[in-house]
């Protein structure tokens, strides 16, 4: 019996119904500590006086750490792609966000570890706060970063862009301009078991880091940066997590842990509660777009602007990657021969947002598939026939230039209506994902056609072991 | 304190202000009852106090002092599941496994009230009250009423409509 | 003081692996003296099913029993790289990983078989646990015959590593041009709802879906992300947000009940469609399916509203505040020659001091 394709039992369901599945908090050791943080009250203030000498002296406190005990303070998660780090681990002359970690102690219980941060003095001076995109570019704003308030994708351009075929005359050429304001907001991730990371100093000097990070080796390569150790020196547990959605990428539990058990030289775990997990903790991205379509009252679509404005919250993390992400997809499911997208990343005094399932594509399905209703509406088009015509077909090219090889939207389109009752009228019933010919290719979209290639990378390192299905 | 769990009783060393949630998970090592949010609104921390589920992490010692508490590790072991346990793993209704074991407790409770087979009306009251972020809740709500029929011992089936394209 | 009932519809694609790539995966397999086979991956299963779909790839490329494989992920000492559960990159790019790694196993073993049985490896099957003479399959030997020879008589290791990339690309700066995901995949969403035009409120009555992932290497937990995603998108759709007067700070929800998320009553019916469209670089043709499926809801929600109280809620998600602002205070879009210019009171142009530059956009688009 072949595995693939076989509704299998799950490798861990047993596991999961008796509770023996472990997750971080669920680790045991002996003379663990708990720890709990110092975080901004204010969404932007200058630090001016961080005293931790009263914490560090009460009952049960075994360690301290501040912006000053971080081998690293400042480094980051896209480095490797270019992206300047911009985000301290712990804050150390100012606070971006409310919720911003300052300071993290360790004592033998979790109320021990509370009083501790209550008796650290805090001294600063509150700023206002730059909270709306859509001012991203206006005069007298407050400025959260000392470069300002907008990321910069190049040193003399902001924005990523995509700029392909003649935008102004396909608006020239315009039956009807249709146009739209579309706003996702920031979610919660909320997977149910929040973020934990426990370090344990081990006896050769390395360091046991068990974590509920979605991806290891990316979190144990930021926690070595931070520390200035070479990933021989850790080991991190994890592989089985209580849901992430995109909020267990951002490495900060672990780092600060680890600062904490190499001080305290005993094991050390960091439960973000709730409350911090909800408040202090990424978000998806606010995203703003602003659409406008070209159309021919028939329902073609021969061009469209976008304007997006993400908000990044405070620092960058992964939201220049987000943006790139979300500008390739705002042609949605159709080939459109005009585009002009423009995509800013916007710093705000929030919380920095993060990974969250869909990651800047749900953004952009949002604003233009309801955009795209919209135009039906406004045309006296049917919704499922002005998707079907322009809906991406074999030898269409999407806003990069990728030629698709196979694109499914036909398909999927009716089989939803078909799954639905819907009566489509005999030709749009009768769709193909095949390239396009007759009167599905207009004089506009001719330029579109392509040959597909073969994949250039149908298998690395071995024969393409699947034809035949050897 | 004295505190009955699963059978067996235990000396609390805790004090009475202690939460059910922090006794069994620190001091008792049963970390079968998760800490969700520590403030009962998502009920992973859900277990049972003679015989009614109860949220641990908003339960004091002080006020089940002598009670019988029922946690997950109590329901069945590898090999030698209960009804509810095997429901929920042939209708494949945990992904993550956080909730499980507070959804499981809370069927269990259900179950035992009822008088034969559960409607879906009834499954969703009692279990409205804890979240599930993985699973849509679908197949929960499926493992409960299978569980009430006693429906185990075959794996579920998926409902999809799987159609392969070319054909 | 009516219930009225509305559908709408949306249609979307999502990419498989990293935005413009560069996140590579690797895995290695050993095969013990029985012929049970140890994989090692660095994939973390955050409930998806990662480990159950990885094993059942492996399996199915080495040509032994599903119960024969054990997988291995707990640790950075063991685990090879992967670059993460996130992306949609679990199945295809991990389980590309994986299925290279298994691939090698299984030449290692059919090489110790080729010897054992004197015929030519090329020559040689694996299925159920068993190796065997293509056309002449009573000749046979048993995979555990095989790696037991391999361990104690030839002194062998049966070991098979592997890995996958789609190579990083950086787009062009002025077009944007690049190739910057390895597959995508597909799917269309139908929602109806009914809007209470007193309260605002909405209620999903039933999402729809229609889904092209390549190949549904275990179906029902396919189905577990279907069903979980679009839950996450009813979420989106009509209950959730993090800062819910943006741009103000305030109010936000700290716990689960200040801040809404989708419980059991919000359930919907639920009608899926997969259909499986093979890709030609995925294993076993599988695409992805994890992040999309919260992507349809949202829209076809908004549309659904408008079919049910003719007004456009642009905002998601849909709360009855929102509803009943837009039922109470109608917009029409302003008419201007050829243009029908909705949601301007939410504009940049609106809320920004600047004034649109000669190229007509707002923000200055340096260097173009």
């Amino acid at each position: 019996m072949k595995a693939v394709g076989a509704s299998l039992p799950r490798y861990d369901g047993i596991a999961h119904v008796t509770a023996r599945t472990r997750y971080v908090d669920d680790v045991r050791v002996p003379d663990m500590l708990w720890a709990k943080a110092l975080r901004s009250p204010v969404a932007s203030a200058r630090i001016l006086r961080l005293d931790t000498t009263r914490a560090s002296r009460m009952p049960g406190v075994h360690a301290v750490v501040t912006h000053r005990d971080v081998p690293k303070n400042v480094v980051g998660h896209q480095e490797v792609w270019g992206i300047d780090p911009d985000e301290p681990l712990l804050a150390s002359d100012e606070v971006r966000f409310e919720g911003q970690t300052i300071a993290v102690v360790a004592a033998e219980t979790e109320p021990q570890a509370q009083a501790a941060v209550d008796a650290i003095e805090l001294a600063y001076e509150e700023r206002p706060a730059f909270t709306d995109v859509r001012r991203a570019f206006d005069a007298g704003q407050p400025q959260v970063t000392p470069t300002g308030n907008v990321y910069f994708y190049y040193p003399d351009q902001p924005q990523r862009q995509i700029r392909k075929g003649d935008i102004d005359a396909a608006f020239a050429a315009a039956d009807v301009i249709v146009e739209g304001t579309y706003r996702s907001q920031g979610i919660e991730q909320l997977p149910m078991e929040p973020a934990v990371a426990m370090a344990i100093p081990e006896p050769d000097g390395r360091l046991t880091i068990h974590s509920a990070t979605q991806a290891m080796y990316y979190s144990m390569d930021i926690t070595a940066r931070h520390l200035c150790l070479p990933m021989g020196r850790l080991k991190f547990v994890g592989g089985t997590v209580g849901g992430g959605f995109g909020g267990k990428l951002d490495t900060q539990v672990e780092p600060i842990a680890a600062l904490l058990a190499m001080q305290a030289q005993r094991p050390v775990k960091w439960r973000l509660t709730r409350e911090e997990e909800m408040l202090c903790s990424s978000t998806r991205a606010y995203c703003h777009v602003e659409i406008a379509d070209a159309m021919t009252k028939d329902g073609w679509i021969l061009g469209r602007r976008t304007l997006s404005l993400h908000d990044a919250g405070a620092y960058m993390r992964t939201s220049a990657y987000s943006c790139s992400k979300h500008t390739f997809h705002l042609a949605g499911a159709y080939t459109i021969p005009a585009c002009a997208f423009n995509t800013f990343v916007v710093m705000t005094n929030r919380v920095p947002s993060a990974a969250m399932r869909g990651f800047g594509v749900t953004e952009a399905s949002f604003a233009v598939e309801t955009h795209m209703n919209r135009v039906a509406e406004v045309l006296g088009v049917d919704p499922w026939e002005i998707r079907l015509k322009n809906a991406n077909r074999v030898g269409d090219s999407s806003p990069s230039r990728v030629v698709y090889g196979n694109p499914s939207t036909v398909s999927t389109l009716l089989a939803a209506a078909d799954a639905a009752d819907e009566r489509l009228s005999g030709e749009y019933a009768s769709m193909t994902n095949h390239a396009r010919g007759g009167e599905l290719l207009p004089a506009h979209l001719v330029e579109q056609q392509s040959e597909p290639r073969t994949h250039p990378l149908a298998w690395r390192d071995a024969r393409p072991a699947f034809e035949g299905g050897k | 304190m004295r505190l009955t769990v699963n059978g067996r009783m235990h000396e609390i060393e805790s004090g009475p202000l202690a939460s059910l949630l922090h006794v069994l998970r620190e001091e008792l090592n049963l970390t079968g009852a998760k800490a969700g949010c520590q403030f009962g609104s998502c009920a992973t921390c859900t277990v049972l106090v003679d015989g009614r589920p109860r949220r641990a992490c908003l339960t004091l010692m002080a006020a089940i002092e002598g009670a019988q508490v029922t946690t997950v590790e109590g329901l069945g072991v590898p090999g030698d599941l209960s009804p509810v346990q095997q429901a929920f793993d042939e209708h494949y209704a945990a992904q993550c496994g956080f909730c499980t074991s507070g959804m499981m407790l809370a069927a269990t409770a259900l179950l035992h009230d009822a008088d034969g087979p559960l409607e879906r009306e009834q499954v969703v009251e009692a279990l409205e009250g804890h979240y599930c972020r993985c699973t849509g809740y679908v197949k929960i709500i499926e493992a409960v009423l299978a569980a009430s029929r006693g429906e185990t011992g075959e794996r579920a089936p998926h409902q999809l409509d799987i159609r392969v394209a070319g054909e | 003081m009516a219930l009225r009932r509305g559908r709408g519809i949306a249609t979307i694609e999502y990419p498989t692996g990293m935005n413009q790539g560069g996140d590579p995966s690797q895995a290695w397999i050993k095969i013990k003296p029985d012929g049970r086979i140890d994989v090692f991956s660095g994939t973390v299963d955050l409930g998806q099913g990662s480990k159950t779909v990885h094993t059942q790839i492996a399996a199915d490329m080495i040509g032994v029993p599903y119960e024969w494989v054990t997988m291995n992920n707990a640790d950075t000492d063991s685990s090879p790289v992967s670059f993460g559960t996130f992306a949609s990159r679990g199945t295809f790019i991990d389980g590309n990983a994986i299925a290279v790694a298994a691939y090698r196993a299984k030449q290692r073993l059919l090489e110790v078989a080729s010897r054992m049985m004197e015929v030519d490896a090329e020559d040689l099957d694996i299925g159920g646990g068993e190796v065997s003479v293509t056309g002449a399959p009573e000749r046979k030997l048993s995979v555990e015959e095989v790696a037991s020879t391999a361990a104690w008589s030839y002194g062998e290791m049966l070991v098979g590593s592997g890995a996958w990339m789609f190579p990083h690309v950086e787009p062009d700066k002025e077009t944007g041009e690049c190739e910057p995901h390895a597959a995508i995949s597909y799917a269309s969403c139908v929602v109806d709802v009914e809007v209470d035009d007193e309260t605002g409120e909405v209620r999903i009555l039933r999402i729809l879906q229609a889904y092209d992932v390549g190949r549904a290497i275990n179906p029902v937990l396919v189905e577990g992300q279907i069903q979980g995603g679009a839950i996450m998108g009813l979420g989106l759709a009509v209950l959730e947000e993090s800062f819910p007067f943006y741009p103000s700070l305030e109010h936000r929800g700290a716990q689960l009940g200040t801040y809404v998320a989708p419980g059991m009553r919000d359930l919907p019916e639920m009608v899926n469609v997969v259909i499986e469209d093979p890709d030609p670089v995925g294993p076993y043709g599988a695409k992805a399916i994890g992040e999309m499926a919260n992507n349809g809801q949202g829209p076809a929600t908004a549309a659904a509203i408008h079919d049910a109280v003719g007004v456009w809620v642009t905002e998601m998600p849909a709360r009855p505040d929102r509803v009943l602002r837009a039922l109470e205070e109608p917009r029409e879009p302003r008419r201007d020659g050829r243009r029908v210019i909705f949601d301007e009171h939410l504009s940049t142009a609106t809320v920004s001091s600047r004034e649109p530059g000669p190229d007509g956009w707002l923000f200055p688009l340096v260097g173009e």
